[in-house]
């Protein structure tokens, strides 16, 4: 019995994702805490519970269901997506939200995971190969038509998650290094053209060695340089005609001391909170800027604040230990399951999960400008929550079936 | 999969472990960055949120004259506030109504209070009464961020105004927001004039501050660590004056109706027992609101009621300043006191013609100075010349800051050669200026400041004290009294000099013929000198300045009443009377009061009685 459990149930993912849905728990309690446990906490507690039982569905649902349902459960995604931009509710100036009585559900959350699902699918087929444009244009496209969607809510946050989980799958997929260099170029170019000249001419001096060192064809080598180039050059055009807000918010983040009561509040209540912590923090229920609310909505995307202010260093790093123990087990997971659907899905998820750690933890350290996005198992919001414990019941599921071919 | 697709995916895993890896590792090192490396800053940062620091005014020190009496005393009083982060400007108009005052003064007061906190309460009316109170009470649910602050206001508790002397305190300005950064909140009030303005530090004690934790929004939650870090408020120092009350509120009532001034002062040390500059005004009017009306119309009056006369008012001093000359000349040897001329009622020189009011026929000094020969002096001043009497105008403190401890004082104007010189050219003056100087007229001023220490100095025979009105201040919080220490100086003249100077200013009050004997008290000897200052084309004012008693001096005075014309009938007898009020205690005759009564500055005010209290 005890040997069947340890070859068929994956006793560490389990334990990690416990351990940081109690960690969420405790942050939320501490965040809305008002004297009494408060309706949001309350209201996290029920989506705990379902997460819960969904999760346990999901570690025990035959493998082969998976990939069987990976389309359909794609294109109810893009239909939701649709249907959320019709008749879905506004919170905070974006459409994202489904009202089902007094719980509300985000369809990018989970369109999220069918995507991996759809993308896993057709990159496992074995007449796809990477080193076509046809293929590569495709499987963009699979990630485009939701991306798209989400980008009208419109949800920056939730779309660069699509851009960042592609790539891992492409990497782990046999994309060329040519390929993923190409794709990330003209953004890098972009992003360094916002910090001054000097920034950018390093940046395609670099890339543009990497480019070469792929011993691609010349000329696609230089189109791609050019394309590049030309990115990064009108980046300061469309800078020059954004809305002021716009402008605000981008030069909040490359300087977020110098607005600190505008734009770059958040960061800095958070970057107050995290270092007024120190090494062991401020006690449980005992942080000013938690329990005096200074950081907005802070259950929402600065919970790590929590840890970071009430249980100090300690607290921070053992938060962030779990997840890298989550992250590396995805990885292992993926490079352990013969199946290839199997392996694609792992790293994919493992991308999203990374990918959401790296953007809202790099927010709340101050490394990143604010993007909404949430911390997964922490954050409250009942979607977030259920599609986090969705993931990690895939990843045990596919660990359960790793030696299926 | 294949072999080789094995090889490649741990090759691929180690790539994607590696990229983990050093995300996890930019995240320690800015968690260690943040939280160990920065914490202080951080923490500090945290607290400034968090902690609201609410100043808490202290009670101002009380003030006690020379006998112990209670002289200034603080009474509660509600101020009306506003909080503006919960405040609802559409309820300006309501509140103003409520208040009777005008919506703009609100608005005006909120938007200067904003600009400083949105978290801390902006003071809109002082003072305000019961009623006003009630009314605000009823409307609070309507009125959201309105409250209310009990502070205390000045009371003061005797007959006395003391005016110039106690002065008052007021909202702290602008201005002196940037002076005392730091110490103050706009709304804290702040000695503007008098006592209250020189002893603030002392009177004012140091503001307390208590902790309370906010959340964003600026609201309190609650004491910050059970007000354990709170700091009191330390209560001001008490000060403990030189003035005599009984003597101030009897001289006030003498001086009622008149304009100028009257000091008295305590010969032994200099302390001020009584400081009069009339007109004055009630102090009472600044405590509390102080309406813009009032202010205009105490500072545009024609009779500046503001001004304190006692210790700014430059006035010619006529004969009060012959004794000068007469020193000057006995020390430099010019005459003897046996020196005589023969007074023929007037003196001429050049086109100038100096007259007296009586033919004195043949005078001595000590004559000359018992009735005031102006001829005598005339002649006198050109023997002696601008230098020498300069230099004992200087050393009996004319032309010179008396240091006294309050508020503004002039130094008032002694001549010189330089002076004179500077002012006409060397050549544009001649030794015909010096005669007027001679009998107390020309480029010549005295604050009645410097005219009672003059007298104070004449009485001890060379005792100068510098005047003061603060004999010791006491803390609240050591409960030690400190008395405070002025300096002293000895002017030295030779005994036969003082030995006639001082027999001929008893025979102006004591003997007849002598022109102050309106100054005289029953049972006790008093000296002094009358002066009838010359003021074209106004009436002359009328001088007394004296001591008491002759042999043992306690107490010097000097009183000056402007246009009322002879000194020895408008000023001495009010000299007399304070004497006789302060050695005695009481008023033993009342014969001097017809002579005053006939001194009134507009015929139509009536005088009230003297008050005689004791």
């Amino acid at each position: 019995m005890y040997s069947y459990l340890k070859e068929h149930f994956d006793i560490r993912t389990a334990g990690i994702t416990i351990a940081l849905v109690i960690v969420g728990v405790v942050s939320v309690y501490s965040a809305t805490y008002d004297a009494k446990a408060s309706e949001i906490f309350q209201k996290q507690l029920l989506w705990v519970a379902l997460s819960a039982v969904v999760f346990l569905i999901i570690v025990f649902l035959p493998y082969r269901y998976l990939q069987f349902v990976s389309w359909p459960s794609y294109f109810f995604s893009i239909f939701l997506l649709l249907a959320v931009l019709l008749v879905g509710r506004k919170v905070s100036g974006s459409t994202s939200w489904f009202s089902l009585g007094t719980m509300r559900l985000q369809p990018a959350e989970f369109a999220k995971i069918t995507t991996v699902l759809a993308l896993a699918t057709y990159l496992a087929r074995s007449d796809v190969t990477l080193q076509k444009v046809k293929y590569l244009a495709l499987a963009a496209g699979i990630v485009g038509l939701p991306l798209l969607l989400i980008l009208m809510q419109p949800d920056t946050g939730t779309a660069i998650v699509f851009i960042a989980m592609f790539l891992p799958l492409l990497y782990w997929a046999g994309a060329s290094r040519f390929t993923l260099i190409a794709i990330v170029a003209p953004p890098i170019a972009a992003f360094a053209a916002l910090f001054g000249t000097t920034a950018f001419l390093v940046a395609v001096v670099v890339l543009g060695v990497l480019l070469y060192l792929t011993k691609e064809h010349r000329i696609v080598a230089a189109v791609t340089f050019s394309v590049m180039v030309m990115v990064g050059l009108s980046v300061q055009l469309i800078y020059d005609r954004l809305k002021p807000y716009q402008q605000k918010r981008i030069a909040t983040f490359l300087d977020p001391n110098a607005d600190p009561l505008g734009a770059g509040y958040n960061i800095l209540q958070s970057k107050v909170a995290i270092g007024s912590g120190g090494l062991f923090g401020k006690g449980y229920l005992r942080g000013t800027q938690t329990q005096l609310n200074f950081i907005p909505e802070q259950w929402t995307d600065f919970i790590f604040c929590v840890p970071g202010e009430e249980f100090g260093f300690i607290g921070a790093a053992i938060v962030l230990l779990l997840f890298m123990a989550l992250l590396l087990r995805g990885v292992s997971i993926g490079s352990t399951v013969k199946n290839k659907f199997g392996s694609f899905v792992a790293i994919g998820l493992t991308a999203i999960i990374a990918t959401h750690v790296a953007v809202n933890i790099g927010m709340a350290l101050g490394l990143l400008p604010v993007i909404g996005v949430p911390l997964p198992f922490l954050s409250y919001g009942g979607s977030a929550l259920l599609a986090s414990m969705s993931m990690a019941g895939l990843l045990m599921n596919l660990y359960a079936n790793r030696k299926e071919y | 999969m294949a072999l080789q697709d094995d090889i490649r995916i741990y090759e691929k895993r180690r790539t994607l472990y590696l990229l983990i890896a050093l995300l996890f590792l930019l995240f320690f090192a800015r968690l260690y960055q943040l939280q160990l490396i920065y914490e202080d800053e951080y923490g500090k940062k945290s607290e400034e949120n968090s902690i609201r620091s609410i100043p808490r005014e202290p009670v101002r020190g009380y003030i006690y004259d020379r006998t112990g009496r209670l002289v200034v005393d603080n009474r509660p009083a509600f101020t009306v506030t506003i909080m503006p982060f919960e405040f609802d400007k559409r309820n300006i108009d309501f509140l103003a109504s409520l208040l009777t005052l005008e919506p703009d003064f609100i608005r005006d007061r909120l938007q200067k209070g904003e600009d400083f906190s949105r978290f801390s309460p902006v003071k809109i009316k002082r003072d305000i009464d019961f009623q006003t109170l009630s009314a605000l009470e009823e409307n609070r649910d309507r009125l959201p961020g309105v409250d209310y602050q009990v502070e205390s206001k000045r009371v003061y508790t005797t007959q006395a105004r003391a005016t110039h002397i106690l002065g008052y305190t007021k909202e702290i300005s602008e201005a002196q927001m940037l002076t005392h950064a730091g110490d103050y909140t706009p709304g804290d009030v702040i000695g503007f004039s008098g006592l209250e303005a020189r002893y603030e530090e002392a009177l004012r004690g140091r503001e307390g501050k208590e902790l309370s934790t906010v959340n964003v929004r600026g609201q309190v939650i609650g004491r910050y660590e059970d007000g354990k870090l709170d700091a009191p408020p330390v209560e001001g120092d008490d000060l403990t004056l030189t003035m005599d009350f009984g003597l101030q509120t009897f001289a006030e009532s003498l001086m009622t109706d008149k304009r100028g001034a009257l000091v008295a002062l305590d010969v032994r040390d200099g302390g001020i027992l009584a400081i009069v500059s009339k007109p004055d005004y009630d102090l009472s009017m600044f405590s509390g609101v102080t309406s813009p009306d009032l202010w205009h119309t105490l500072n545009t009056d024609e009779a500046a009621p503001m001004f304190n006369r006692a210790t700014l008012s430059r006035y010619p001093p006529g004969s009060t300043f012959k004794m000068i000359l007469a020193i000057a000349a006995l020390e430099r040897k010019i005459v003897t006191p046996s020196w005589r001329i023969t007074c023929g009622g007037s003196f001429r020189i050049g086109n100038k013609i100096f007259k007296d009011l009586h033919v004195h026929g043949s005078v001595n000094m000590i004559e000359a100075i018992q009735r005031s020969c102006n001829v005598y002096f005339c002649q006198l001043m050109l023997k002696t010349g601008l230098d020498n009497w300069a230099h004992y105008g200087e050393e009996f403190g004319f032309g010179q800051l008396t240091g006294i401890d309050v508020g503004e004082e002039n130094p008032g104007l002694l001549p010189s050669t330089e002076y004179m010189n500077k002012k006409y050219g060397p050549r544009g003056w001649t030794k015909g200026f010096l005669p007027s100087l001679g009998i107390g007229q020309g480029d010549l001023g005295v604050t009645p400041l410097q005219a009672a220490c003059y007298a104070g100095a004449l009485a001890t025979q060379g005792e100068y004290h510098q005047p003061h009105l603060v004999a010791a201040m006491k803390s609240k919080l050591t409960q030690m009294a400190d008395t405070l220490r002025f300096p002293s100086r000895t002017i030295s003249l030779d005994p036969e000099t003082w030995q006639v100077i001082r027999e001929g200013m008893r025979r102006v009050v004591e003997q007849p013929g002598g022109t102050g004997g309106l100054a005289r008290v029953k049972g006790i000897e008093v000296a002094g000198k009358t002066g009838t200052a010359q003021n074209p084309p106004n009436p002359d004012h009328a001088w007394f300045v004296g001591f008491a008693p002759f042999d043992n001096p306690q107490i010097a005075i000097a009183v000056v009443v402007e246009h009322a014309g002879f000194g020895g009938t408008a000023a001495a007898p009010i000299a007399g009377m304070c004497i006789e009020r302060y050695l005695y205690g009481r008023l033993v005759r009342f014969d001097g009061l017809a002579s005053i009564r006939s001194v009134k500055h507009s015929p139509k005010d009536t005088v009230p009685k003297p008050t005689v209290q004791n």
